[in-house]
């Protein structure tokens, strides 16, 4: 048991200890962290332009050169691997060798925009259409029914599909390593390299991947409660 | 100098087709004047909700004209929605905003669009709330509200913005029958105090005691039109004699 114990103590010191490799776990942390954060707030502004442009031509048939140039960008975004478009955008896009960071954020932020453009236009179809008919009835405009009325109402109905999106977004930038960028799956991998134990480091990674999602959904939970204040 | 006979809202020739088939209008022209309350009645699919949504354009006629204090509301070139501040509607379903509280649903449009102050929005909204002896659920949320409540509701949310004119889509019709009587004497209250209603409904006492004249359509058209006295004890149209017979 001790004999154990021992040779585990001697592979965490191995992995994380010497040489200072815990380095490699905080960096990595620290860029996935970096490009969730910003691929999250691209993602958002991109989904919700996207959405009201698609839900306005739904509900008013206007915009119809918008709405093709969204459809398009669902279908291509939605019809190919995140891993394509990260090595598209790196090698093709930006092949002059821009920082992998901001190539990384960019290309989830594109990608995420486009699932969650579409939890957006959800949100919004499934607010009764008698909402969106008084609030234009008092006399607001379009655009003023839509965000004092109609997307309040969306936004609490979708949060539990955007938090799922948040997870699998946190949990996407794990192939960041393609294009050679130091995220956390990278750091666990380079630690791996240097020490031939593949356990600890990858574990480590794991947890630590399991622990933000666990983060994330209590706060989407708590978000979602605090939103729910008007239900009873 | 302003008379009895001011004509607020006149329709010439409103068509409307659904779909390119269904025509829920065919032809309507009618003159609604200041003060008036006019009752339109009529069987199911015969194009009265039609009309009324036609008159603040939630439903935009195929053809014809809807003019609004002088103004075609039709032409692009005048905003609707100023139009519409001055024309309140209430719906069948009362169509509250959830998300907010009851004194919310009524300050929001008067600061937002009349940029009126908080407090003046606030002054106003639980002045409206004592007129229908709800001022106490002012923090409630309309979930918490019985359809009674919540179409007197919605119905002072309309009075808030002051308008000139105010039309009812079927406003009892969703509620149970031992609270059309509220939401009756608050519209029977609006009519003695002088506001422009045109209400589509099915309550004949309502239409009886209260409207200054009654509509009837069928078809998408106005068959026949007289005082409510006239109306019922001597309707013309065999299609309206049927109709009353049915219903009284």
């Amino acid at each position: 048991m001790t004999e154990q114990f021992a040779d585990l103590q001697a592979r965490f010191y191995l992995n994380f200890i010497a040489e200072d490799r815990w380095r490699f776990i905080v960096n990595g942390l620290g860029v996935t962290l970096r490009v969730t954060f910003f691929a999250l707030i691209m993602g958002l502004f991109l989904g919700f332009l996207v959405a009201i442009i698609r839900s306005t031509h739904d509900k008013t048939g206007k915009l119809k050169f918008f709405n093709v140039l969204c459809n398009v960008y669902l279908t291509v975004i939605r019809g190919t691997p995140v891993v394509v478009q990260l090595l598209i955008l790196f090698f093709v896009v930006f092949p002059g060798g821009t920082s992998q960071i901001l190539v990384a954020i960019v290309a989830f932020g594109i990608n995420s925009g486009a699932y969650q453009a579409e939890i957006f236009r959800s949100g919004i179809m499934a607010v009764d259409n008698g909402q969106f008919e008084a609030g234009r009835s008092l006399g607001f405009n379009y655009l003023k029914t839509m965000f004092y009325i109609v997307l309040p109402q969306a936004v609490k109905n979708i949060l539990p599909a955007l938090g799922n999106e948040f997870i699998v977004l946190m949990k996407e930038t794990s192939i960041s390593g393609f294009i050679a960028l130091q995220d956390l799956t990278r750091a666990g991998d380079i630690i791996r390299s240097r020490t031939f134990d593949a356990f600890m480091p990858l574990l480590a990674v794991a947890l630590i991947y399991l622990v933000l999602v666990v983060i994330l959904s209590s706060l989407i939970k708590l978000l979602e409660r605090r939103l729910r204040s008007s239900d009873h | 100098m302003t008379t009895s006979r001011d004509v607020l809202i006149k329709v010439e020739n409103l068509h409307k087709v659904f779909n390119g088939k269904l025509h829920a209008l065919n032809g309507v022209s009618e003159e609604i004047y200041k003060g008036e309350v006019v009752v339109v009645v009529g069987p199911s699919g015969s194009g009265k909700s039609t009309f009324l949504r036609s008159l603040n354009l939630l439903e935009v006629p195929t053809s014809g004209r809807v003019v609004f204090k002088g103004v075609d509301i039709l032409d692009k070139k005048n905003n609707i929605d100023a139009h519409r501040q001055h024309m309140g509607m209430v719906f069948q379903h009362f169509n509250l905003f959830p998300h907010m509280t009851i004194l919310e649903n009524i300050t929001l449009a008067p600061m937002k669009l009349l940029k009126k102050s908080k407090d003046d929005a606030y002054d106003k909204a639980m002045k409206l709330l004592r007129l229908v002896g709800l001022e106490e659920k002012a923090n409630n949320y309309p979930v918490q509200l019985s359809g009674g409540q919540k179409q007197r509701i919605a119905i002072i949310r309309s009075l808030a913005m002051d308008p000139e004119v105010m039309l009812f889509d079927e406003p009892t019709s969703a509620l149970d029958p031992e609270m059309v009587g509220e939401v009756l004497e608050l519209m029977r209250r609006l009519a003695h105090e002088g506001m422009t209603m045109v209400v589509v409904t099915h309550e004949m006492g309502f239409a009886k005691e209260v409207a200054t004249r009654v509509i009837f359509m069928d078809e998408g058209e106005i068959k026949e039109q007289n005082t409510p006295e006239a109306f019922f004890a001597h309707p013309k149209e065999p299609r309206l004699q049927e109709f009353l017979s049915k219903i009284l």
